[in-house]
């Protein structure tokens, strides 16, 4: 039987310094044997537990789309241990992984729905993720209208960069980006992400909106989306606790009578509020 | 029912145990210094069956504070080896479980085995049997009545032994614990043996009474999330780790590497809600921050969400916590006083 | 279920009218004293804020806890229940800046010394306790078909029967009175123990603390432990691993008890919250006893000595702090 504790190898393709800042890298890493390519089958949304062995693991969330197989990317803004060990390493080196875990956003119920993907900072990485799989060839079709907002505190810590200009130069996406404070000559839109969430008043009829990022964002964005007519089963978040096993045992993730590990991390507006208290937070 | 239930003469348990030990691991209860612990026995003496329950629960047969999960190793060209390592697989029976310890392990199956099974506990679960003893005079501080339970149940147990004085009552309370009579040789228990049992029952019951707590504590709890009731009921607590590390379903834990990156172990060991870094995030922020939030996850983990998930209390009534608590808070007062109309 | 003797029973009046008076004049926001606990044998901490739950507020032989432990950082003006051992810790956090005098108003009490519970329940094991009557030096220890009278003495807590200042060095209000002073701690212990050899003494050390469970107790009844980030909690660096492994739990002990030398105050709350009987105090001690023999002094006795390993001064031997 299956050991869920015990990751398996995979090997550093690549390093991306996404800010200019340097405090996050995507690291894009290779199976190295193709059985283990095969059974790691995840959707966006879900995240997994990487290794350095001898430091110990975190979680991370998928940045890449399993529309590109054979490597997984993921992105690590370094504030610890294991996140200080990871951005020392190169390629070459190799870590261990453990997942999918989680649920992953709900693709069914998104088919035929338009998406709002609203992103701050850091927690864009698994929005990122959910863009490329719905516009790819395969999937672009199975869903409406896109519109995506990110902002960040200024533009040199945008993540994606290349991504962001692919995703401008396309028709079937509404993307619209937004930074805290200007400068590094922006000539993009300078302001916070719940007032450009309003702004640009996206249309909650027949539509999902998909909310990742700091807590003083998803704060401040909610009641723009309740005020917009979005209902609460209608928005989505990517919650944020402290976790460990990833396999809802060891506690540390609990939240009402839910772990966010393995319930989670993707609920409902809905969801959340059926919570305790400590959800709502 | 008779072939299930047998009699023990209180001077074959030596010969009982023996037999045991002849192919299994036996852990029983022993007197060290004040206190009774469940530890290994070599030889059938010196196993103590008083009314005193031992100073931590049994989890750690099953749920060691420590264990290691797997060895990692670099290898010659760049790569990581990793390897489980295989225990001794022997067989073990926990003799003189408590029926609130036995029921706190049954807690710990579902939790283990629910979703990704967990392969550490599920191993030492399948090699072990359970051997309960009832209480024929519960501790001032017992309350397993109060939450499902009882101090004659033998739910959990596969083997289950009552005291009657100059001998055991002893029933087989899963298959387990039929093929364990099946290789010793017990007596039939006549009527007068089961009438004893029924009285012994019926007085330790009797002794103990019930907590006033309404029936579905686990939804006012819920309700009462934000009552002030909790800042007075946490004002005492120290935020040791002393409840959850002597409870019988606590089970939180963590996960750290030992070693460098050329060679270690990932180990698993105990962790606690009460600690104060326990839910800290990488950015500094902490959803528990002070005792008061901690306490609170303590109670409603184990009173609404533990129930909502796993159809039964994360409580077992064995009062560990309420006589080893240095500031002698009360789980069972939390309860009644978060059960009332109006909390103090 | 906890009968007081007469003398217990006078202080008990005395804490509550001081109390009451206290709270009446809004002199304090909250009295910190001790209530009837809810086992035999048992008081504990308790918080009161209002003139009609004073009455809560007891005194006897199991008034163990430290309750400086809870004076640390508050910002409200407080009353404090305190022992000998207790009101020099006040005295040690009020120095180190943890509280400030005038926040703190002592309820001082003469101290004989608490009971050792477990050496009580041992004592008369398998049967059990129901009531603990305390009559001058003697104890009335009834269950529900026995009766027994011990010496009060033979029943004290180790760290009471080495006490050295069982009446409070700081007070607002004195209840009671004084009881006899003059006991001097001859480290007998501790000089049995340092003449053991050194393999004699790791066994033993080792032994305790295979016992330990890292449930922080010690620690966390401690007043003078009050870090916001406890040692045992960094991760950059990580000092040492979480786990039970015994070169961990000895660091833990020793390295506790070294953060400690200078600071405690004998009161011994580590050793009675420790739920597995490790002989915590056997470090400390050693510390007390080389702090008083190198440096000539004793934690909280006084607010205006200065801990001698928190202070430099331009004539102290070693110069590597200023020339390192």
């Amino acid at each position: 039987m299956e050991n869920p504790y015990v990751p398996f190898p995979m090997r550093i393709e690549a390093v991306t310094v996404e800010t200019e800042d340097e405090n996050i890298k995507t690291f894009e890493l290779a199976f190295m044997s193709k059985e283990e390519g095969e059974r790691f089958v995840y959707t966006p949304g879900q995240f997994a537990e990487i290794s350095v062995f001898g430091k110990g693991e975190a979680p991370f969330g998928m940045a890449s789309t399993p529309t590109r197989p054979g490597r997984l990317e993921f992105s690590v803004s370094r504030i610890g241990v294991v996140t200080g060990a990871l951005h020392q390493m190169e390629r070459g080196d190799v870590v261990g992984v453990r997942g999918p875990l989680g649920n992953g956003y709900p693709l069914e119920s998104f088919k035929g729905k338009n998406l709002v993907l609203i992103g701050g900072g850091f927690g864009f990485s698994t929005l990122r993720s959910l863009t490329n799989f719905m516009l790819d060839d395969s999937n672009r079709k199975d869903y409406g209208d896109l519109t995506v907002i990110y902002g960040a505190r200024s533009p040199g810590l945008l993540l994606y960069k290349k991504d962001l200009e692919g995703w401008r130069e396309r028709e079937d996406l509404r993307l619209h980006l937004t930074v805290d404070k200007g400068g590094n000559g922006w000539q993009g839109h300078v302001g916070f992400v719940p007032e450009v969430t309003r702004a640009m008043a996206p249309n909650p009829e027949k539509a999902y909106a998909v909310v990742c990022g700091p807590p003083a964002m998803i704060h401040f964005t909610l009641p723009v989306l309740k005020e917009l007519g979005f209902g609460d089963d209608r928005i989505l978040l990517s919650l944020e606790m402290r976790m460990k096993c990833g396999i809802g045992k060891c506690g540390r993730c609990n939240v009402g009578s839910k772990y966010i590990c393995s319930d989670g991390p993707v609920f409902s507006q809905h969801e959340l509020s059926r919570l305790t208290g400590e959800a709502r937070g | 029912m008779s072939e299930r239930t047998k009699t023990l003469r209180k001077e074959r348990l030596q010969g009982f145990l023996e037999r045991l030990l002849e192919e299994r691991e036996v852990f029983a209860p022993r007197r060290k210094g004040d206190a009774v612990v469940l530890e290994r026995i070599d030889s059938a003496g010196d196993v103590l069956l008083d009314d005193e329950n031992t100073q931590a629960s049994p989890k750690f047969a099953l749920f060691p504070q420590r264990e290691t999960l797997f060895e990692y190793r670099a290898g010659t060209k760049g790569e990581v080896v990793l390897e489980v390592p295989r225990g001794e697989a022997k067989n073990q029976v926990l003799f003189g479980v408590r029926p609130c310890d036995a029921r706190g392990l049954l807690l710990l199956d579902r939790v283990f085995s629910a979703d990704c099974s967990d392969p550490y506990y599920g191993d030492k679960r399948a090699r072990t049997v359970i051997i309960g003893m009832g209480c024929v005079h519960p501790n001032p501080a017992c309350f397993c009545r109060s939450v499902g339970g009882g101090p004659c149940s033998a739910e959990g147990s596969d083997l289950f032994f009552l005291d009657l004085g100059d001998r055991f009552l002893v029933e087989a309370a899963s298959d387990k614990g039929s093929a364990l009579l099946e290789d010793q040789d017990l007596e039939e228990a006549d009527e007068t043996s089961l009438a004893l049992s029924r009285g012994i029952r019926e007085a330790a019951e009797a002794s103990m009474g019930r907590l006033d707590v309404r029936e579905n504590l686990g939804e006012r709890l819920n309700r009462i999330f934000e009552d002030p009731a909790w800042k007075d009921l946490a004002e005492t607590c120290l935020g040791c780790g002393i409840c959850t590390y002597l409870c019988p379903t606590c089970h939180c834990f963590d996960l750290c590497d030992e070693g460098t990156g050329q060679g270690g172990q990932r180990i698993r060991v105990w962790d606690s809600c009460q600690f104060p870094l326990f839910t800290r995030q990488a950015s500094g922020f902490n959803p528990r921050p002070t005792v008061k939030e901690r306490f609170r996850q303590r109670i409603m983990h184990k009173f609404s969400y533990l129930p909502e998930t796993h159809g039964m209390p994360g409580c077992v009534g064995c009062g560990r916590c309420i006589t080893e608590c240095p500031v002698n808070l009360d789980i069972r007062e939390v309860i009644t006083t978060l059960s009332e109309g109006n909390p103090r | 279920m906890h009968e007081m003797g007469t003398m217990e029973n006078a202080l008990t009046t005395e804490i509550r009218e001081a109390a009451r008076k206290l709270l009446r004049e809004k002199k304090v926001e909250v009295v910190i004293g001790f209530e009837r606990g809810s086992l035999p044998l048992r008081s504990r901490p308790c918080f009161v804020r209002n003139e009609e739950d004073v009455d809560r507020l007891v005194w006897d032989g199991t008034c163990e806890n430290n309750l400086a432990k809870y004076a640390a950082k508050r910002k409200a003006p407080m009353a404090l229940v305190a022992k000998g051992c207790d009101s020099r810790a006040v005295v040690e956090l009020i120095k180190e800046n943890q509280v400030s005098r005038d926040q703190v108003t002592i309820i001082g009490v003469p101290c004989r010394g608490m009971l050792d519970r477990s050496r009580l329940e041992s004592s008369v094991s398998p049967k059990r306790i129901l009531q603990v009557d305390e009559k001058q030096d003697r104890l009335l220890v009834k269950g529900a078909d026995f009766e027994e009278t011990v010496s009060r003495s033979d029943f004290l807590c180790d760290a009471c029967r080495t006490c050295t200042h069982p009446n409070p060095v700081l007070a607002d209000v004195l209840v009671g009175e004084p009881v006899g002073e003059g006991n001097q701690d001859s480290f007998a212990d501790i000089e049995a123990f340092d003449a053991m050899e050194p393999e004699a003494r790791w066994q033993y050390l080792s032994e305790e603390m295979a016992k330990c469970i890292r449930c922080y107790a010690c620690r966390n009844a401690c007043p003078l432990c009050y870090c916001p980030e406890c040692f045992v909690d960094a991760t950059m660096p990580q000092w040492i691993g979480k786990s039970t492994d015994a070169s961990d739990t000895m660091i833990f002990h020793l390295m506790r008890a070294y953060h400690l030398a200078g600071r405690c105050v004998a009161c011994g709350a580590c050793e009675r919250a420790c739920p597995v009987g490790v002989d915590i105090r056997k470090l400390n001690r050693k510390l007390l006893k080389d702090v008083k023999s190198l440096f000539g002094y004793e934690a909280g006795l006084s607010l205006e000595e200065a801990c001698p390993l928190a202070t430099f001064r331009p004539d102290d031997p070693e110069t590597f702090i200023v020339n390192p």
